[in-house]
């Protein structure tokens, strides 16, 4: 894939100043511990400045506003927003990666001109409503109900685990529409307006002290009928390819981000501590850090090996499982050994730094937050199911219940 | 680097696999032993070519042909002369399997060398050169599924041929060699046992479909599949950093390895009747040429973090203070 990139080089170079130029260096200062409205601002802020440059939407078409580069282009972006220590744009992440593919393979003309300009100008915040008390891992559990009444659906339910809705205008929600259908066969994929009567907010406490996420409660919240996407009761498939539209590059980018973040841990243990020890001393922290490096290089291989396919449009199996499933058990590694480097010191909860990497060298926080890793986005276990099913073809587990 | 295999590395893979078919069976005679070397199989991959990769392709092609080799389930030599010798000697054409040592082991049981007929000797800053012929080897017996052999006499080396300044090329290459055998053998038996798994059934329905089961074997697959890559990067770049992380890896995922497949054999997985210790003991004896994992990784510290303009690690700036 490098040699793919190498052509690229002028591209990367043009990047890499204007990062150097546009990054305000000292951007993590002021989100040490910001309050939430600092923490949007500064999002938009980050966010308006990279559509300025042509960077905030790489992967979107032209005719919607985007930069259309190439995917070796979005390689090499990502690759460099990485190296540069950049904020990751979490609050436009739904909008514009899942909000931008469902639109694109299931909207209507009329919900998408509605709805991409907006995103790129930066008005909508999306989030997204799929999880529920009684639906996670068994998604296609869910309980929350549409019943279409004249041009509405009327949605009863609750949502759980939301992230980021508190600051959200907008969700794309999974509700039943077919009670007696089997379990993925009677669901529909919508958009809500969080504004809508009816919807109320909980924000839910992390262990890290931070509330990214929130209970979403539903009571007789009407949705007009065109803000149905895909078919009525097909919406599991438009869901499948909502989780599928990242295509390999926000991993590209954490593993970029967990690379440079070594620098942090390797830092740290060549300090001498409060303690007045030495970590780097330690025989055994320095066989870690060894571990914790080699496995970085085994993910980025990984990654590039992914990526490559993709760039030569060969099918994907099951690679973003296993990519996920290594970078958390990694990433909990990392921060473990970060909290072991830094001894006494990293055993307070810090503040939250709002929009950063994963590795931020408050170990404890990154410890804490790397927990949360294996379990969004399909938990580990899941994902070894998958791997297993899919990928050593192994039987399948008796089903413990009906589908 | 590209990972994927461009066409010519492909149908080098392909035919290696098509011979390395022919030669899946363990012969009968050899059902109980802990070691198999398929003499026969070894001359033909030298007679076609494959052990000549290094020298007519390069460096990835040959780690290639040591991964696929690996995954047989005969002893092979490819790590010495497919690998090794053909880059310390480029010019030389060396005839048949080639033994590796370090110097300081010459008196102990040595991997293959009862079916070389060259030794390469580390000797720290050289290597010596050691033809084997009119020498007297003792083969050992063990159960490291390689045949072992060991000098009825310690030899002497002072009129050995010497390669100035290749010790850290040897070192380097042959890490590069353990790791490729070692993922080849750790893929077969990884894909071994799943077949097992699937077959074997208990409580009505195929051990494979039990997830204590799965989840462990996907931790495997993982690791091994971490093992190739970075294994093949270090035959890509030629760093001796990549070698040594590449050995060091291999060293690390062994423990649960090997526990792991030999347990999914249920009582089979303790005895010699199947066949799973062909890969698994032949990980092991690699595993003791690899320099120990506590010892490789704080080499490896040493070499990149701590030694006076060792390669430094970027650090990014950070937040001061809170
Ligand atoms: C930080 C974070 C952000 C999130 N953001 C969102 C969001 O924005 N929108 C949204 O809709 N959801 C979100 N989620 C929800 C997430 O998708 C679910 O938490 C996840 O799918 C797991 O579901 P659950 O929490 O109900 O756990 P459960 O499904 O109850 O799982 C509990 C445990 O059982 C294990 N388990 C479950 N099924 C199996 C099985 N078949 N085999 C073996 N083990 C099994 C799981 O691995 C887990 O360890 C977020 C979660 C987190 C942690």
């Amino acid at each position: 894939m490098l040699d793919d990139l190498n052509r690229l080089e002028p591209f990367r170079a043009e990047i890499r100043s204007w990062l150097a130029a546009n990054l305000p260096s000292d951007w993590q200062q002021g989100m040490l511990g910001a309050a939430e409205a600092d923490h949007v601002a500064f999002q938009k802020w980050w966010f308006a400045k990279l559509m300025e440059g042509g960077y905030g939407a790489p992967h979107w078409p032209k005719e919607w506003g985007g930069s259309g580069f190439s995917f070796a282009e979005q390689i090499v972006l990502y690759e460099e927003i990485a190296r540069a220590g950049a904020p990751r744009l979490i609050l436009y992440f739904i909008a514009l990666h899942h909000v931008l593919g469902t639109l694109l393979h299931w909207g209507t003309e009329e919900q998408r001109r509605r709805h991409l300009p907006a995103v790129l100008a930066g008005d909508e915040i999306w989030c997204q409503g799929f999880s529920e008390p009684n639906a996670g891992s068994d998604l296609a559990n869910l309980r929350a109900r549409a019943e279409r009444r004249g041009d509405h659906y009327v949605v009863n339910g609750q949502k759980t685990w939301s992230s980021n809705a508190h600051h959200a205008r907008y969700c794309l929600l999974l509700a039943r529409t077919d009670p007696d259908a089997s379990k993925t066969k009677g669901i529909s994929y919508f958009i809500l307006d969080l504004q809508t009567p009816g919807v109320s907010l909980r924000p839910i406490k992390q262990m890290t002290g931070a509330s990214h996420f929130n209970e979403i409660f539903l009571d007789d919240v009407l949705i007009p009928a065109e803000n149905l996407i895909g078919p009525e009761n097909g919406g599991w498939a438009v869901a499948q390819s909502t989780l599928s539209s990242e295509r390999g590059l926000s991993v590209l980018e954490l593993a970029e981000r967990m690379r440079q973040g070594f620098g942090l841990l390797l830092d740290d243990a060549r300090k001498v501590r409060s303690d007045g020890r030495l970590p780097y001393e330690d025989d055994e922290i320095r066989r870690r850090l060894v571990d914790v490096h080699s496995r970085i290089e085994a993910l980025r291989l990984l990654v590039n090996q992914q990526l490559t396919s993709i760039l030569k449009d060969e099918a994907i199996g099951v690679e973003p499982s296993m990519i996920k499933l290594y970078y958390s058990d990694l990433l909990r590694d990392f921060t473990e050994l970060g909290v072991a480097v830094g001894g006494i010191d990293a055993q307070y909860l810090q503040a939250v730094l709002m929009g950063s990497a994963n590795e931020t060298g408050y170990w404890m926080q990154d410890y804490l937050y790397s927990w949360a890793w294996t379990i969004s986005g399909g938990s580990s276990e899941i994902q070894r199911n998958i791997i297993a099913e899919r990928g050593l073809g192994l039987p399948r587990e008796p089903q413990a219940r009906a589908a | 680097m590209d990972l994927q295999l461009t066409e010519e590395q492909q149908a080098l893979v392909a035919a290696l696999q098509d011979i390395m078919q022919d030669h899946a069976e363990l012969p009968q005679e050899r059902r109980l032993s802990y070691a198999w070397h398929d003499a026969g199989l070894q001359t033909l991959l030298g007679e076609s070519g494959f052990l000549d990769a290094a020298r007519e392709i390069g460096p990835l092609e040959a780690a290639l042909v040591v991964f696929e080799a690996g995954k047989g389930i005969a002893a092979l030599d490819t790590i010495g002369c497919g690998l090794v010798a053909p880059l310390l000697l480029p010019d030389l054409r060396i005839e048949g399997p080639v033994a590796l040592v370090d110097r300081r082991d010459l008196g102990k049981a040595i991997r293959n060398l009862s079916i070389s007929g060259t030794l390469l000797v580390d000797c720290g800053e050289d290597v010596a050169l050691l033809p084997l012929a009119g020498f007297a080897i003792d083969s050992v017996d063990s159960i490291f599924a390689f045949p072992y052999g060991r000098f009825a006499e310690r030899p002497d080396l002072s009129s050995a041929r010497r390669l100035p300044g290749a010790g850290a090329a040897m070192r380097q290459w042959w890490r590069v060699g353990i790791a490729a055998e070692m993922a080849g053998a750790a893929d077969a038996a990884i894909a071994f046992t799943i077949d097992y798994v699937k077959q074997r059934h208990v409580f009505g329905r195929p051990v494979g479909s039990f997830q204590s089961v799965q989840h462990r074997l996907v931790q495997r697959h993982g690791w091994a599949k971490s093992l190739y890559y970075l294994t093949m990067k270090a035959a890509w770049s030629g760093a001796e950093s990549d070698a040594a992380i590449a050995a060091c890896f291999a060293q690390t995922g062994i423990q649960s390895l090997m526990f792991d497949l030999h347990q999914f054999h249920g009582g089979m997985g303790v005895t010699i009747e199947h066949l799973l210790h062909f890969w698994t003991y032949r990980i092991r004896a690699l595993q003791a040429e690899a320099g120990g994992l506590s010892a490789s990784a704080l080499a490896i510290a040493e070499r990149r973090w701590t030694e006076a303009g060792s390669e430094v690690d970027a650090v990014p700036a950070r937040v001061a203070g809170l």
